[in-house]
């Protein structure tokens, strides 16, 4: 997922905001004895501890909620997931939310501050490689820190223009000083 | 130099004139004054009239806490403030500002009558005098009281300025950056804290600002100061100047506006001009330190009357002496000093008038070694002068009671002290607990439920040395460390006081003016009448006589209006009680509270895939919950009423195309997905084949409807749920909590799928011929996908769920594709159906034919408190169920009792179309009010029934079928015919074609 086309949503020194490609994404539920068994099928392991992160390849799973991760996968893998998922008997869930969001990357100096503006969670709580499902100006997102001052935000379509109408003011603003 | 400007002291660049107006006169500062302390400089006292007798009044404080000194200040005609205080704007190169409340002019002011019949004006005046007549109140009283009331004028043009906002996380928060802040920080980040530090003012040092001559470590304060500030600089402490704490909230949570740009002369426009700053702290420091009071006593307003701490800050901070020939009145000690640091500065100090028979030795050598007439054991019982005061009346106190013959001073400046206040508001607000000290005569700090500590001044110490030690220890605590060392303190100015009701006098009290709330001209003598008139509580007596209400919040007057109350009641103060502290501490623009949600970001607007497309066509929208929804396509000049009749005809003799993406979606899966189903709504699910839709309807638990969709059964395991556009969130939520709370034993989970698909709604009798060339890997015909079947397919190439389910009457399919395709798909079903006739259609089309074939909308034909009986929709509910939400509602007593109000049909006798929301009578010739037995939820006209057609709520509708009802309108009264809700094709033969 390194190589996503760009698309600049707002630029300054202090931030970028840019759309990424779209990707496959899979709500996944489960519990008991299934989390071992879709670990298995998937082949990667289904972390317990909230907003930790497992990557095999390119499918990137983190935990959400006691028994909910979110699956990011090329969207090539899609049907492969399915198929891994299906072949599970234990009592779980695989829904796919491909085009419920859409995802931005947030990068530069002052990424994480530029979060401040709309997040009331610390950002500085979601370590390096880590995730959380938050809200950014009254929008439920998703945020993948996949660096100290790179975050990627996942965001129900709809509400995008709002979130990132907010991240371009905040880019202007922090650049400021 | 401006006449009462001292050279070389202060903090004020002596070096950079600023010029500023005041009412239409230049004045130069200097860089770093503020208003008051340029105008001071001046000499000029005079700022404002108050509020109620317009007396002349000049600024008694040097801070926030300002009363008095309110003006309107401006950059340009939309940039203007009322009420901003003199003492907090710092001037900028062409600031202008104005006074308030006065006409022609601030020094001769026609409202000033009001002062002359001051005695009209008592405790409880508007209560009392305009009661009667009660016919006059809103074509009269009301009108006159509103055109006066108020200070300032409030700009006529949108604001142009933006507002900022950010959260913060912090393991300390500190607010107040004296002393004891400072240290506090200071510990705090040496324990290795994240440490924000705030101060209201324009630079951080509290105290220390007016306070030069103090030695702290060895050095001078201010160079102490600063080396302090770049030691926390080094430790990575944020500072944040101009950024006062609002308010406390709950855990730690404590909102900061941060003032920006009105300091500026010519900001960069991009700038926002204030931020609100969010914070979460783990642990909060609270140094704001302590507010003087005033001293009531007649003629304790008139302009050149000021705190005597504040005349310190003016000249020590500012380098402006208040007067050159100066009377001081107190009970503290802290006064004395005020005017020693004026007499070395070159001010005559008239009298130091202390109404403690002593005070320690060295203020009485301090006073001597200046010459200054020493008058302890008396007290001041008026002042003289119009605009300015020009003498002060003192008597001694006699021993066994009673005063002496009065005496006169010449004085163009009376500073008073009646002690010192902790400033307890942001305490309070966190609900913390006060305790009343005896000794002191004031409420300090007690307990609180919050993760805080008060430090310094603000918990009753007092000195520069208590407040530095104190201040470290509670930083040093906060952080769960060891306090360090204490610098020493050389030259600590300290002492003490008592405090008083108002002061004793030999003339008659009741004519005194003797001000406890400046602001709003509340004088001590409406405080005793109050409490004459039955007031016992504070809480009373503040909302009888306004005493605390202004814009200071009672800042000055709380203390002194609860100790004259208590003293007119007989009972000790805590007896009387406190009023209650609210934030914001001090007035807070409603710009920084809006802060980024203005204009197109006031709220999310949400937008579907087709949204785009829509514009472009010109349609019309609606606002449907946080949706936009295209409501009709108008061509041409057509207005709502041609276009919507064309689009239903469109769809029902041909084909309409609607954009019903805004549908709520939830995907239930897994094993235990049926019985989830069976719990939650009122329909049996076990018996729904995979491939079969059915409508659902979900209760409450109280048995009223909540919502409804068409639902699909994907597998056996796998259910597709629509909700109502609005319901979407709500229904999930509800089921999160049923799923969570009541059924964790259930293996079902629940995703919203809103979002994952546009949903394409064809409708119409050629809706197939369209269609079905599109459609691969399904056979949609009519045997072989009924109404009501879904199925997996690909339209134009794209994958799909396909539903054929109608919310129209006419053969209709939902086409479900992923939302980045629905534009494509779409576009693809317009271009296919040109040669049909194909119409896209809005939401009020969507509405008139669903209303012609009965079909209820949630919270349009219910209002939460119709059953599923009440709408005609028992068929809906699966009887042989256990269980299901709302099944032991719907037997309460008044759900099954006769009478109740049900859904029926209306068709007007005159076809004349009935207003949505009109009343409905049985007998239009009762006597007035009518009993009303229902209204009117739907209503619109119909081309395809011929005539308008309307649904209504009637009390046992369903048993008067043919009865006809009236609904009485301004103009006249309406007959109706009470009819069956299926207008249109009541077999529904249209849907299975």
């Amino acid at each position: 997922m390194k190589d996503m086309s760009i698309d600049t949503i707002a630029a300054s020194r202090a931030a970028t905001v840019t759309a990424l490609s779209p990707v496959a994404r899979f709500s996944l539920r489960g519990r008991g004895d299934a989390v071992a068994a879709l670990s298995a099928a998937l082949g990667v392991e289904l972390l317990a501890r909230v907003g930790a992160r497992a990557q095999a390849g390119a499918r990137d799973v983190l935990c959400l909620g006691p028994d909910e991760w979110m699956i990011h996968a090329p969207e090539g893998d899609a049907a492969a997931i399915i198929n891994a998922c299906a072949g599970v008997a234990a009592p779980h869930a695989l829904v796919e939310v491909s085009d419920r969001e859409l995802s931005y990357a947030i990068t530069g100096p002052q990424a994480a501050e530029l979060l401040t503006l709309g997040c009331p969670r610390d950002p500085d709580s979601i370590a390096v490689g880590e995730g959380r499902r938050t809200v950014f100006d009254g929008a439920t997102v998703i945020l993948w820190r996949d660096g100290r001052d790179a975050f990627r935000m996942d965001v129900w379509r709809s509400f995008a223009p709002h979130v990132t109408h907010l991240l371009a003011t905040g880019c202007r603003e922090l650049a400021l000083g | 130099m401006s006449r009462f400007r001292v050279p070389g002291m202060g903090r004020v660049d002596h070096e950079a004139p600023v010029k500023f107006r005041f009412d239409g006169v230049h004045y130069a500062g200097l860089a770093g004054d503020t208003v008051a302390s340029a105008l001071l400089s001046h000499g000029v006292h005079l700022m404002g009239r108050s509020f109620k007798y317009h007396r002349p009044r000049g600024p008694v404080s040097a801070g926030s806490d300002e009363p008095n000194a309110l003006i309107g200040t401006r950059r340009s005609r939309a940039r203007a403030e009322p009420n901003t205080r003199a003492t907090m704007q710092e001037i900028y190169s062409g600031l202008r500002t104005v006074s308030q409340n006065k006409y022609p002019s601030l020094k001769f002011d026609v409202g000033a009558v009001n002062d002359a019949a001051y005695m009209l004006f008592s405790a409880g005046f508007y209560y009392k005098t305009f009661m009667w007549p009660r016919s006059f109140w809103d074509r009269v009283y009301e009108p006159v009281i509103r055109a006066a009331a108020g200070l300032g004028v409030a700009p006529d043009r949108e604001d142009p300025d933006h507002y900022a906002g950010r959260y913060l996380h912090t393991d300390v928060l500190v607010v107040g950056a004296g002393p004891a802040g400072l240290a506090a920080a200071r510990a705090a980040a040496e324990a290795g804290q994240r440490v924000v530090l705030v101060d209201e003012q324009a630079e951080a040092g509290g105290s220390l600002l007016s306070e030069p001559s103090v030695r702290i470590g060895g050095k001078p304060a201010w160079d102490w100061l600063a080396a302090e500030l770049a030691a926390l600089e080094r430790l990575g402490v944020r500072v944040l100047p101009r950024t006062t704490a609002i308010g406390y909230y709950h855990q730690n949570f404590v909102a900061l506006c941060q003032r920006l740009t009105d300091h500026l002369a010519d900001p960069d426009p991009a700038l926002p001009r204030e931020r609100m700053w969010r914070v979460r702290a783990g642990q909060v420091v609270l140094a704001q330190g302590a507010l003087e009071k005033p001293l009531v006593f007649d003629g304790n307003d008139r302009p050149g009357v000021m705190l005597a701490g504040a005349a310190q800050t003016y000249l020590n901070r500012f380098g402006v002496r208040v007067g050159d020939r100066v009377a001081v009145v107190t009970v503290h000690d802290s006064a004395w000093f005020a005017a020693f640091d004026l007499a070395d500065a070159g001010s005559k100090v008239a009298a130091i008038v202390d109404l403690r028979p002593e005070v320690s030795e060295n203020l009485r050598d301090g006073a001597k070694a200046r010459g200054i007439t020493v008058l302890t054991g008396h007290t001041v019982t008026g002042t003289s002068g119009r605009l300015r005061v020009t003498s002060v009346r003192v008597n001694r106190l006699k021993d066994g009671g009673g005063l002496g013959a009065p005496r006169q001073i010449d004085c163009d400046a009376l500073l008073m002290c009646g002690g010192w206040t902790p400033s307890l508001h942001l305490f309070s607000h966190t609900k913390g607990s006060l305790r009343w000290d005896a000794d002191g005569r004031t409420f300090l700090p007690d307990r609180t439920l919050e993760d805080c500590r008060i430090a310094g001044a603000g918990r009753g110490l007092w000195g520069i040395a208590d407040a530095l030690a104190d201040g470290a220890a509670m930083g040093a605590a906060a952080a769960q460390a060891q306090p360090g060392t204490v610098p020493a303190v050389e030259n600590d100015r300290t002492g003490g006081g008592i405090a008083m009701a108002e002061l004793p006098t030999d003339r008659n009290a009741s004519r005194a003016r003797a001000f406890v709330d400046y602001q709003n001209d509340v004088t001590a003598k409406d405080l005793r009448l109050a409490v004459k008139e039955g007031m016992r509580s504070i809480e009373h007596v503040k909302r009888y006589t306004t005493n605390g209400m202004a814009t200071d919040q009672g800042k000055m007057s709380n203390i002194n209006g609860l100790m004259i109350a208590a003293d007119a009641l007989g009972k000790a103060p805590p007896q009387v009680g406190l009023t209650t502290f609210r934030p914001p501490y001090t007035p807070t623009t409603f710009g920084v509270f809006a802060g980024y949600h203005r204009g197109g970001h006031f709220e999310v607007t949400r937008k579907t895939p087709i949204d785009g497309w829509a514009e472009a066509q010109g349609a019309v929208f609606e606002p449907v919950g946080h949706w936009r929804r295209a409501r009709y396509f108008p061509r041409g000049r057509e207005g709502m009423d041609a276009a919507v009749a064309r689009e239903c005809a469109a769809v029902r003799n041909g084909v309409g195309l609607f954009d019903a993406s805004t549908l709520g979606k939830i995907e239930v899966a897994g094993p235990d997905a049926v019985e989830f189903m069976n719990r939650v709504y009122t329909n049996p699910w076990t018996k729904l084949q995979p491939g079969r839709c059915r409508y659902g309807l979900l209760l409450g638990d109280d048995g009223f409807i909540r919502d409804d969709g068409v639902i699909g059964r994907l597998a056996d395991d796998r259910f597709h749920v629509t909700t109502t556009t609005g319901g979407a969130a709500r229904v999930l939520n509800m089921m999160e909590d049923y799923l969570q709370t009541e059924w964790p034993d259930l293996d079902v989970w629940l995703t919203s799928t809103t979002e994952h698909w546009a949903v394409l709604a064809l409708n119409g009798p050629m809706t197939r011929d369209v269609l079905a060339p599109l459609v691969g890997g399904l056979d949609i015909s009519a045997g072989a996908f009924p109404h009501m079947s879904v199925a997996a397919c690909t339209v134009a190439g794209v994958p799909a769920r396909l539903f054929r389910v109608s919310f129209t009457g006419e053969v209709g399919f939902e086409i479900n594709v992923p939302a980045r395709h629905g534009l494509a798909v779409w576009e693809t079903l317009m271009d296919a159906g040109a040669d049909h006739g194909i119409t896209p259609y809005g939401t009020e089309t969507m509405h008139v034919l669903r209303a012609e074939k009965g079909y209820i909308i949630v919270g349009q034909d219910t209002d939460g408190t119709v059953t599923p009986h009440d709408a005609g929709l028992g068929w809906a509910i699966g009887k042989a169920k256990p269980d299901f939400i709302g099944k032991r509602g719907l037997e309460r007593p008044d759900l099954v009792a006769p009478g109740r109000k049900q859904l029926v049909g209306l068709l007007t006798e005159d076809r004349s179309r009935l207003e949505e929301g009109a009343q409905i009578v049985l007998d239009p010739k009762q006597p007035k009010p009518m009993k009303m037995v229902g209204h009117v939820t739907s209503s619109y006209a119909s081309a395809a029934v011929g005539r308008p057609i309307a649904m209504a709520l009637v009390e046992g509708g369903h048993d008067r079928m043919g009865e006809t009802v009236y609904v009485p309108m301004p103009d006249r009264v309406i007959a109706a015919k009470i009819t069956d809700t299926q207008f249109h094709d009541p077999a529904g033969d249209r849907l299975k074609l």
